[in-house]
């Protein structure tokens, strides 16, 4: 009898769950799909990204949203784990999303592609600049359904070897890189290749596993060839230890790194050793083009959007809707044909253009920061060459 | 080169010998892994930052806050995961499992109510360093090393010397046995995690502010288990030894092999070292624990 009791019960919240599943499918909605790191290392970033999400469709909603329908942001959290991104990636898929805005991580977004290709349902990562994300790199072919609002990694590794060459005018350089991050390990070869290019030396080049707390060992190492710049290429947490271990072994040098480390975790982490350090962005606060949203965040939040992963969102959001306006479809296929096609289109960081050989965005400029006074300052910016 | 590896190896190995004498003081007890203890280590430097960071405690007032507070943790820890396990007489693996499990709904529980930020100690506390010679040692790092032994010492003599550290040998040699002659082991048990929690707490405000706070940090704390093993499970001086060796080794391995390897090269040590002392440095055969 006991056994019956409990037969129907759980027959009960199946049915449940399958009618809950069935009703969410509102024709007057459309789904936007967000894999965002929520928690985890990345969540500054991820937060403001959903945030800055939510603020402009409900925004957009207000003035009628899309083709006669409301939007709705579905966002889970990806914990920027590739295996996370993945079943993210599917419940979504299954959720009905017209296309995903995200990751941010160049290992979650590849990850992701091996379900949102067959399943032929776009993604628009938001700061994942590894080049693998959009092209397969075995095929050498275009990802279909993979796209990005930044740039890619060879470009700002050129960028960073270029501005340590040219501004800092160093001679050699040592890289301190994290071997279990695809973004880290790839950064720091583009920076090698373009700062030997300048006609600079490498002095050491160490790696470190992901997780590492203590790099005194290898800094020590690196104290011994008095390098004139180290080069970082990781996170934000990685690099203020680094720094600050650095500053304990009384090693006095330029830092360089890439856009893992805007967040003011940076200053918060490292403090005094962080300062006058610099990194390539891909947004900047001072950008007076996206003041407005700023403010408007600022306002709403109460608190200052995390650079520059709200910006991406933003900028992948709109391309979004710009090719369910020009297909007049939600149809996710027809999306991902519109989206390759994408040209001069005016989005939050200036106007958007889709390579369709690569699906990145073309002439997209880097910024260049400095840490100054506990405060992100914008230095120069450089464009494609 | 040489000198500064050695004096940074020391410096490491001494935050995996604090570490590992908390982890040890249980084991050599209740003779299982207390897989909860990083998770405690991290609420004691979480405990230890906001009372500083937000309360204006003075730091004297905010290390020992954390002691107190990781000290109920971890008593509080026993009496809800394993108490229960311990009266039905439950295998070692289960109190294995229920302390996994305890540290994974510890960290969850900061990640849903604290979140994920990290957090770091203010400077002025963090960057003090003494140069001799051209070879650099923060003022933490030889305050680790001296309080780790400090902290042996005075566990060693508690044990040897007051009513309870007898009563902690004597339920260690056989619980069953001491209980019959009058100790009252549920008692005993208590002061071994209030022992091991205040311990864990020190050890989380050094590891806060040596690096940062945040919610995975406990992580590191399965540094210390190896460091217990090399040194002999359940022996205190063992535990000192073990993670000063293990901090020398990862240092050199990182700074004359490549630190990507590091890890290969420490489990490599602590099979090889297994294979020809199956109980470690220091290890006795269980009956002779503590």
């Amino acid at each position: 009898m006991k056994m019956k009791w409990l037969a129907l019960i759980v027959l009960t919240i199946f049915t449940a769950v399958i009618a809950g599943c069935g009703t969410s499918g509102d024709a007057n909605i459309i789904k936007i799909g967000n894999a965002v790191a929520l928690t985890g290392d990345n969540s500054t970033w991820g937060q403001a990204e959903k945030n800055a999400l939510e603020m402009e469709i409900e925004k957009i909603n207000a003035k009628g949203g899309v083709l006669g329908k409301k939007l709705q942001l579905v966002a889970y959290d990806t914990r920027a784990d590739a295996t996370e991104g993945v079943n993210v990636t599917k419940r979504l898929i299954s959720d009905k999303v017209v296309g995903i805005i995200g990751p941010g991580q160049s290992g979650v977004a590849i990850a992701m592609s091996s379900v949102t290709e067959p399943a032929k349902v776009p993604f628009i990562a938001t700061s994942a600049t590894n080049p693998k994300v959009t092209v397969d790199d075995k095929t050498n072919k275009v990802r279909k359904y993979a796209f990005r609002t930044c740039f890619i990694d060879p470009f700002q590794g050129t960028v960073a070897a270029q501005f340590a060459a040219k501004e800092l005018k160093a001679k050699t350089a040592a890289i301190v890189y994290d071997v279990g991050s695809d973004y880290s390990a790839w950064l720091g070869k583009y920076f090698i290749a373009e700062f030997e290019k300048q006609g600079g030396k490498i002095v050491a080049n160490e790696a470190f596993r992901s997780g590492e707390l203590d790099y005194r060992a290898i800094l020590g190492k690196i104290k011994g060839t008095n390098p004139d710049v180290i080069f970082i290429p990781t996170m934000q947490k990685e690099a203020a230890l680094v720094m600050k271990q650095a500053a304990d072994l009384g090693i006095k040098t330029k830092f360089v790194g890439g856009d893992g480390w805007g967040s003011p975790d940076l200053i918060t982490l490292g403090g005094s050793a962080v300062e006058g350090s610099y990194f390539v962005n891909l947004a900047s606060m001072d950008d007076p083009d996206i003041q407005t949203f700023i403010k408007e965040y600022q306002a709403k939040y109460k608190a200052d959007p995390i650079m520059p992963n709200p910006v991406m969102a933003i900028d992948a959001l709109y391309a979004l809707i710009d090719a369910m306006t020009k297909t007049n479809s939600t149809d996710p296929a027809k999306i991902a044909e519109q989206l390759e096609k994408t040209k001069d289109l005016q989005v939050l960081s200036g106007k958007l253009t889709i390579d369709p050989n690569t699906h990145d965005p073309l002439n997209k400029p880097a910024i260049i920061q400095e840490v100054k006074d506990g405060k992100f300052v914008f230095k120069s910016k450089f464009v494609t060459q | 080169m040489f000198i500064q590896t050695l004096v940074t190896g020391l410096a490491i190995g001494g935050i995996y010998a604090l570490m590992a004498v908390g982890y040890s003081l249980v084991f050599s007890i209740l003779n299982f892994s207390n897989f909860a203890y990083g998770s405690i280590i991290m609420l004691g430097a979480y405990i230890g930052y906001f009372s500083l960071m937000k309360m204006g405690v003075p730091v004297y007032g905010a290390i020992i806050a954390s002691i107190i507070g990781a000290a109920f943790l971890c008593l509080l820890n026993e009496r809800l995961a394993y108490s229960t396990l311990r009266k039905r007489n439950a295998s070692s693996l289960y109190f294995m499992i229920s302390a996994m499990g305890t540290s994974i709904f510890l960290e969850n529980l900061v990640y849903a109510t604290i979140g994920s930020r990290f957090y770091a100690f203010p400077e002025v506390l963090t960057q003090q360093n003494i140069s001799f010679g051209g070879v650099s040692i923060g003022l933490l790092d030889v305050f680790a090393i001296v309080f780790s032994f400090t902290a042996i010492y005075a566990l060693h003599y508690f044990l040897q010397n007051s009513r309870t550290g007898i009563a902690i040998r004597a339920a260690s040699y056989d619980m069953q046995v001491s209980q019959l002659n009058g100790v009252n082991i549920s008692k005993t048990i208590g002061w071994v995690f209030l022992l091991a929690g205040a311990l864990a707490g020190i050890s989380g405000m050094f590891l806060g502010m040596k690096y940062m706070v945040y919610p995975t940090m406990g992580w590191i704390t399965n540094k210390a288990y190896i460091a217990a093993v090399i040194g002999g499970l359940g022996s205190l001086p063992g535990a000192v030894v073990g993670g000063l060796l293990l901090g020398v080794l990862e240092t050199f391995v990182s700074a004359y092999v490549s630190s990507v390897v590091r890890d290969v090269f420490s489990f490599s040590l602590l099979v090889i070292l297994l294979l020809v002392l199956p109980t470690g440095l220091f290890g006795k055969f269980l009956e002779e624990k503590v």
